[in-house]
Order: C-alpha cells, then sequence, then structure tokens
C-alpha cells in the first residue's frame, strides 16, 4: 500500500477537532502533490503515548513501509511538539523521527531553540511529510496554515547563509517572529550524519535526518508568528513559576549549566579514566581541554524558548569579522570529546573552530566526529592506505586535514564521500568487513557521546539497548558517576524504586535503574521538556513525573498520575521496538562494540575494567524480564496486543 | 600536607587552592577541616553535583572512608551530564 493509501485510512480514523486546550493539529503533507491535510491525534493514542516522541511513533509505526528503503519518498518524516512545549518553563523541545538513513533502524532525534515552540503557537502538534517535491521546496507555516515555496535561490546554502537570507527575506527577527527547520548542503547531498539544523547551532542530529529531508527535496519549514499565552485547562502560570524556580534552585543549575554549560563533564570524564581517546584506544587525555579553558572565549550563554537556564555557550575565537568560523555558539560536551580526544587533538581553539564549522554544514558532531576516527584508526592499522583516501593522510590530532574532510563530506567529494556513509562504509564496499570490528556502534548508529562505558556498567547497558543506537540520552543512569548519591543506599533505592548497587561496576540491579530512566527520559520527550533539566539526568532535584502530571492536567485537562505517566514511557519503548523488529532488530543487536568485551581500560583507578559477555548477558535478561520483553526484546504478546489494540483503534478515545 | 582544590562555586577567597597541614588521613576527616576553615562547606558538599577526586582519580563510592596520605591533592569536582 502506497503511503497515500495509508494516510488516507489513518486521516479518516483520527479525530477532526482538538480533543483538549491547546491540543495542536496533526498536519500531513504531500510534498509531490503539495496538498495538506489536517486531522488531531486521538485521545487514546496522547493516553498511551502522549505527544512529541511519543505520538511520532504512533505515526510511524501506522505509515512505514519496511519493504522501502529510509530515503524513499513514501517514508514519512514527522516532526512532533511535546504535550507542554512552549507552555512550560524549559519544555522547548520536539522530536523528528522516521527510518533512520544512517542506521538501519527507528530514527528519532530531539532539538529545541526556537522551532518546536514555534509548531506548538501555530495550533501544529505533528507535521507528517511525504512525498518528493519536484524541485527544491520550502514550507512557510503562518498562522496555522501551509504554503509551499520554491527554494531554488535557497539551494546549496549552509546554515549561517542560509539562516541570514531567509531572515533578510522574510522581514522577521529570530528568537522574536520567525523561526526555521532547515538543512544544509549535507542534507541536499543525503550525507548520512547531516542535521536538520534548528537554530544557529540546535539540531535534530542523530541518525541522518538531514539526508531523509534532503531525499524529499525539502530545504526548509519556515515558521512566522507572534509568541502568546495559551487558553488551558486552568490556571497553569503559578506553577509554571514554581518550575522555573525548581530549575534555577537546583545546584548543578546554578553551579554548572549556567556558567559553562555541559563542557563541564570533561573534566570528571578525563579524571574517571572514561574519555574516549583515538577512537576509544585510549580512555584519558589531556587537561587542557578542561571546561577552564574555554572561558577565555565564552563571551556569554543563550538559550531555548523561555527556559531560564540558558546553557547554551555562545564562543568567540577572534573579531575578524571576515572569519565565518570565529564566533559561534556551543561547543556542547558532546562535540568537545568527540573533535578533541576522541580525534587526538588538544587545542581548545581547533576545537571550537571545528564546532562552529559543523553547525555551518550541519553535520551532527556525535556521528561525524565518530565517522572521522574510525577511519583514521583503520588508517593506523593499515586496514585502509592513502589508496583509499585518495591521497589524504588520516593522522591524529591534524585539525587543518579534519577541517578539509569537513568540507569534503558536506560536498561528498573524495574521501569524503566514505565518511559521509558514516557507519554503512563496509556496507557499501568502502572499507573492509575487518573494519567493523573497530566501529564504535550499536543497531548501526555511532555512539552519541565520549563517555568510554567499560567502568560504568548502568551506562554500558543503556547504550546497548537504547531503541535508535548507541545514544546515552535515551536512558543513561547518570547519577552513576554522583558519588554522593552511591553512597546514600537508601536515597538511592528511592531514586529508582528499589536497590540499585553502589559499586559502579558492578553489574547488580543496574537494569532496575535503566528501566526507570528511559521511561522518564521517553516521557520527558513527549511534553517536551529538556534532558538537561529532567529529573536524574543530572540531578535528583529536577522536575519529573510528579510536576509533568500536574502541569499536563492545568494546562490540558488531562489527568495522569505519575505512575499512568512512568507507563507512558514504558509504552513507547514498547512502540519503538515493535518498529525496530520490523525493521529487522532482535536481541542480537542490543550489544556493545566487541572492543569493549575484548579490551580493558588500560589506565587509572578503573584499570582492566570491560565488560563481561556472561555478566552483561545476564543483565539484559533481567532488563528484558523487568521492561516486560520478551527474550528477543520485543512487547511480551499480552502488552504488544495492547499496543497494537490502541494503534489500530486510533479513532476511539 | 594536603593540597584541596576548590571549584569557583565553594571558594571563600580569591584562591582555588588551599592547603590542610593537619593531620587526617581519610576525607571524612578532611571535610572536618575544611569546615572549620569554611564553614557550611559541609552542608554545601552534601549536593550531587559535587565529587572528589584524589591525585587525579575521580572517586565514585565509599568517599567518606577513603584514605588519605601525606602529600595528596585533593579535587573537588562539579559534575554535570551532556549531550
Amino acid at each position: 500500500m502506497a503511503v497515500r493509501e495509508r494516510v488516507e485510512r489513518l486521516v479518516a480514523e483520527l479525530p477532526r477537532e482538538a480533543q483538549f486546550p491547546t491540543h495542536g493539529a496533526t498536519l500531513f503533507i504531500d510534498l509531490e502533490r503539495c496538498e495538506v491535510r489536517r486531522a488531531y491525534t486521538p485521545l487514546g493514542v496522547i493516553r498511551a503515548f502522549l505527544a512529541g516522541r511519543g505520538a511520532n511513533m504512533f505515526y510511524l509505526y501506522r505509515l512505514l513501509d519496511e519493504t522501502l528503503g529510509p530515503l524513499h519518498p513514501d517514508v514519512p518524516l514527522i516532526f512532533g511538539s511535546g504535550v507542554l512545549t512552549g507552555i512550560v518553563p524549559s519544555a522547548a523541545r520536539g522530536n523528528a523521527t522516521s527510518w533512520s538513513p544512517e542506521s538501519g533502524v527507528i530514527m528519532d532525534c530531539n532539538a529545541g531553540d526556537y522551532f518546536p515552540s514555534f509548531m506548538k503557537m501555530n495550533g501544529i502538534d505533528h507535521l507528517v511529510l511525504y512525498g518528493r517535491a519536484a524541485t527544491w521546496t520550502m514550507l512557510r507555516v503562518k498562522e496555522g496554515r501551509v504554503d509551499f515555496l520554491d527554494a531554488g535561490r535557497y539551494a546549496g546554502l549552509d546554515n549561517i547563509d542560509l539562516r541570514d537570507r531567509v531572515a533578510a527575506d522574510f522581514g522577521g527577527m529570530w528568537t522574536r517572529d520567525l523561526a526555521m527547520a532547515n538543512i544544509t548542503r549535507a542534507g541536499e547531498n543525503q550525507v548520512l550524519t547531516s542535521a536538520i539544523m534548528a537554530g544557529p547551532k540546535a539540531c535534530y542530529a542523530r541518525g541522518g535526518p538531514g539526508a531523509k529531508m534532503g531525499s524529499l527535496h525539502l530545504k526548509a519549514i519556515v515558521i512566522q508568528g507572534q509568541t502568546h499565552d495559551f487558553d488551558t485547562a486552568q490556571p497553569y502560570k503559578a506553577y509554571n513559576r514554581a518550575i522555573a524556580q525548581q530549575l534555577l534552585d537546583t545546584s548543578v543549575v546554578k553551579h554548572a549549566l549556567r556558567t559553562m554549560g555541559t563542557p563541564f563533564l570533561y573534566k570528571p570524564s578525563r579524571l574517571l579514566g572514561a574519555m574516549g581517546t583515538r577512537n576509544n584506544q585510549q580512555t584519558t587525555w589531556t587537561d587542557r581541554l578542561d571546561a577552564d579553558h574555554i572561558t577565555p572565549y565564552r563571551p556569554g550563554m543563550a538559550g531555548c524558548f523561555r527556559c531560564p537556564v540558558n546553557c547554551r555557550p555562545l564562543n568567540r575565537l577572534n573579531d575578524n569579522p571576515m572569519d565565518k568560523y570565529g564566533a559561534g555558539d556551543g561547543p556542547e560536551y558532546v562535540t568537545l570529546g568527540k573533535f578533541g580526544p576522541n580525534l587526538g587533538i588538544d587545542r581548545v581553539e581547533a576545537v571550537i573552530r571545528l564546532n562552529n564549522i559543523c553547525n555551518d554544514l550541519g553535520l551532527d558532531t556525535a556521528s561525524t566526529g565518530s565517522a572521522v576516527a574510525w577511519a583514521m584508526e583503520l588508517y593506523q592499522r593499515g586496514i585502509i592506505t592513502r589508496h583509499d583516501t585518495a591521497g589524504v593522510d588520516l593522522a591524529w590530532g591534524d585539525a587543518d586535514q579534519i577541517e578539509r574532510l569537513l568540507f569534503m563530506m558536506s560536498g561528498r567529494e573524495g574521501f569524503g564521500n566514505v565518511l559521509a556513509d558514516s557507519t554503512r562504509a563496509v556496507e557499501r564496499g568502502h572499507y573492509p568487513p575487518e573494519a567493523l570490528r573497530y566501529r564504535m556502534a550499536v543497531k548501526g548508529l555511532m555512539q552519541s557521546d565520549p563517555h568510554d562505558a567499560r567502568i560504568l556498567k548502568a551506562f554500558a547497558l543503556g547504550l546497548a539497548v537504547a531503541t535508535r543506537g548507541m545514544d546515552h540520552l535515551r536512558n543513561r543512569v547518570t547519577l552513576e558517576i554522583n558519588a554522593r548519591i552511591n553512597d546514600d543506599a537508601a536515597f538511592k533505592e528511592r531514586l529508582y524504586g528499589g536497590p540499585v548497587s553502589a559499586a559502579p561496576t558492578s553489574y547488580v540491579d543496574k537494569e532496575r535503574a535503566v528501566r526507570v530512566c528511559e521511561n522518564l527520559y521517553a516521557v520527558g520527550d513527549s511534553v517536551g521538556m529538556c534532558r538537561f533539566t529532567t529529573k536524574l539526568f543530572n540531578s535528583p532535584s529536577l522536575p519529573g513525573l510528579e510536576q509533568f502530571s500536574t502541569q499536563i492536567a492545568k494546562v490540558t485537562g488531562l489527568a495522569f498520575d505519575e505512575g499512568n505517566l512512568d507507563r507512558v514511557g514504558l509504552n513507547i519503548m514498547g512502540l519503538e521496538r515493535m518498529i525496530n523488529a520490523r525493521l529487522g532488530v532482535g536481541r542480537e543487536h542490543d550489544t556493545l562494540p566487541d572492543r569493549w568485551f575484548e579490551e580493558p581500560i588500560t589506565v587509572g583507578a578503573y584499570k582492566g575494567e570491560h565488560i563481561d559477555r556472561a555478566e552483561f548477558g545476564a543483565m539484559l535478561s533481567r532488563f528484558y524480564r523487568i521492561s516486560s520483553l520478551t527474550d528477543d526484546g520485543v512487547p511480551i504478546d499480552t502488552w504488544r496486543r495492547e499496543l497494537e489494540a490502541i494503534i489500530a483503534g486510533a479513532g476511539g478515545a | 600536607m594536603i593540597t584541596v582544590r576548590l571549584p569557583s562555586a565553594l571558594r571563600s577567597g580569591p584562591s582555588d587552592t588551599l592547603t590542610v597541614s593537619e593531620r587526617v588521613s581519610s576525607i571524612a576527616e578532611l571535610v572536618d577541616i575544611l569546615e572549620l576553615r569554611i564553614p557550611g562547606l559541609r552542608v554545601q558538599l552534601d549536593d550531587s553535583v559535587f565529587n572528589f577526586a584524589v591525585n587525579d582519580e575521580l572517586l565514585l563510592h565509599h568517599v567518606a572512608e577513603h584514605s588519605l596520605n601525606d602529600g595528596d591533592i585533593v579535587e573537588i569536582v562539579p559534575t554535570i551530564s551532556g549531550g
């Protein structure tokens, strides 16, 4: 069945009117025919999966034809904003979902800045995009209406120039009345590490969303509109103020996020001996990349829509107006790690410049840095040679060479074409099969962060079971790195609903903590809350299910208690696993790179640590049991039938 | 003598370094001494954002009883998560 028939059948089942205050529409946009259909997510689906990431999965499940390929125009690209996006402080996030061209499993990535909130303010919860436009196209959304515009004059522009041109052409101002999600040349060229940019730095990054959007010939979605208050079920601003105060009173926000942002994490990872270095061949690197050394280049901080935290560091390397990359946004911790130790670079100025280039070229720094590091290790080992790299010397730490490679990737030129295929380089015949042994990826997705998880077993399990591939933002039990919590067994037990070993290297009960985090983060993504300010990710004191439940009730009038919401988180994971199963994912894919099983850490207090296969297998089985998953990692029959009934009976309330 | 490095959030003066010449054998005893120098520090340290590192090795548990030796360098390291 073609996607238009699937959409037709689905839309016929969906409500035509909003089901609760602030309920935004779902727009089904046929880019080939320039047609728009409008409907609303059914209440039954909202109750089971909320909006944002959760309902995105409902739409993907209903519309996916797994006999096609990820870049086929009948495979939809779905944007979703959370139930509380744009309404609650620090809830400025939304997700983009599809079948990943990079990994081959679900693509689901999350971004903030202003675009998701502007969707919500235009009365839109989801955009379902399909069909390939005849020529490069821009969608303009204004007062809820969609116009199809010719984007020919914007084709070939990267992020900085495109944002300048669009702001001038539309007469608006970013952060005031204009927001955009766009691709760059990398997306146009279907680079598998290309992002959909949602701001100067913010992006839907993981799994190749830029390539997916490029495959539809969609250059950008521009949203115009004034910010405004929402008509809600009950007054909600007083509780918003309480949430904002809770954010600002939290120690980690006061002492780290608001002052330096996420680069703070580099130092603890380095001191732990867990800093992925040279494609994780080593695990420690120089102190010259500690956050303190970025301070001279940080003129200030910025933030997302109505977020009081402002955790995004700005950078200025020089005052030369001719240097396009002399200033920008970031870097975040991931970029610092992936373009510092992971590539053997020890100069903070070089990392900042490469960060600014990636933001302009629209490249996911996690996958891009990992793809380059993988190639460098293969070169170091002689698995590939200058003959394979078209003469490029892939030496560790050569920032100038890496800069050239980024531009080559963006244009798929020379060896850049190999790097642009990311984890698929073996499958596409660029590297020999033995290269896979050194690929730091799970389920076809390069590791999101630079933390080497051979020490902290809860981190390792999380990376193995994350539904979108090797990514810490789906379920990381980050508080395992906090001694204050590890040394208070009773407190830790309350946090995770049962005992969890205090020893970071232990496998005992770590599955419980991963389960709790995975549920909470899935709910966070579906209400639109930033991960950095969600309970358990950075602090036990940040807003969590209790605050989400209270504010969902005030805003929408829908009643969810904390137990309901925890179940929603589990449902989302279950549905994602059902989609992945259709794409061929099973237990064997919930694993880790060989290196972590076979090569112990060689430095520091945790020298000798690695992942024991038998212990890991047992922990994975326990994780499946407490997650109501079969031995193959999919929902048990009774639960699967419940989820299928909700999905199939979309029209029911 | 133990050298203690404090993050900016915990400094009471311009310097980020304190030296403790009293005999201390564990982190718990060190915190007792620091509390005398910086009243209220113990309460501030009762916070999951702060970790201890001894001689450039981060401690993840059993911190209070971690033994210290003369010449050790103890650093209090704010720890967050990122993306």
